[in-house]
């Protein structure tokens, strides 16, 4: 996957937990394990917007494109 | 989620529980009359109501086509019997959107295709068999409204299969 998140770095700069963020923004830690993980497919404005918010940061923050080799194949909707 | 119907979808598995047994011993019937034409050929197809004469020997031959054709449509019908009861598994289990059910409806869809081109084939058989002396009647017509129901069946294995690739997107969203 070309999007690298990069959530464990702000948490870390704004001195939080994860369970903190979760308990702050009303999603499950689960949620946030998933996404912190990598292993979310995507993500919704209104989870990216509400974890901005409480991280005080940007969504370039948090997310990185980092393209490979097979970029392109990945993102191309069939 | 919401529990499905219990009481519905127990007598649906038990309904397809008892497809499965007849569409097996009607197969090791007409198997077993099959057998039996080969020894008693005067017996069985006297009757069946072949009568002796012109037309006999092509009639004979159109049934025990028939017989074969018969017994090739069990494991058809055997295949789409199995994967009905285990889709109605999925359902009973709460989780019915899986791949796995995309697949097994585009397989029902397939070998209902099977089952129509045996239809067709009976059609063939009767029109060969029969003579002016004695004709084969099974009762055989062409119904347009089965094709429409193989054609339901690639279309609703379709949108199985966009339903449950758009879950598997929505599952890995934040």
């Amino acid at each position: 996957m070309p999007i690298i998140v990069k959530l464990d770095d702000v948490l870390y700069a704004r001195r939080m937990t994860l369970t903190e963020l979760s308990e702050r923004i009303g999603i499950t830690l689960a949620n946030l394990s998933i996404l912190k993980t990598g292993k979310a497919r995507a993500v919704r404005f209104s989870t990216l917007s509400a974890i901005c918010r409480a991280l005080e940061c940007q969504p370039a923050d948090l997310l990185e494109y980092a393209p490979g080799p097979e970029d392109g194949e990945e993102d191309r909707d069939e | 989620m919401q529990r499905p119907n219990g009481g519905a979808l127990r007598a649906t598995r038990a309904l397809l529980r008892v497809l499965i047994a007849l569409n097996l011993g009607l197969g090791v019937a007409i198997a077993a009359m099959l057998l039996a034409s080969l020894f008693a050929e005067s017996w069985v197809f006297g009757a069946l109501g072949v009568r002796p004469g012109a037309g006999r020997a092509a009639l004979i031959a159109g049934m025990r086509l028939m017989a074969v054709i018969g017994i090739a449509s069990v494991p058809l019908a055997h295949l789409v019997l199995t994967r009905l009861r285990d889709v109605v598994e999925t359902v009973q289990q709460g989780d019915a959107f899986i791949s796995l059910n995309a697949t097994r409806l585009r397989t029902i869809a397939w070998t209902v295709l099977g089952l129509e081109a045996l239809h067709l084939g009976v059609w063939a058989v009767v029109t060969m068999a029969s003579s002016r002396a004695q004709g084969l009647d099974v009762g055989w017509e062409f119904s347009p409204t089965r094709w429409l129901a193989v054609l339901l069946l690639f279309v609703l294995a379709q949108v199985f299969e966009e339903g449950t690739r758009m879950r598997e997107d929505l599952e890995g969203t934040v």
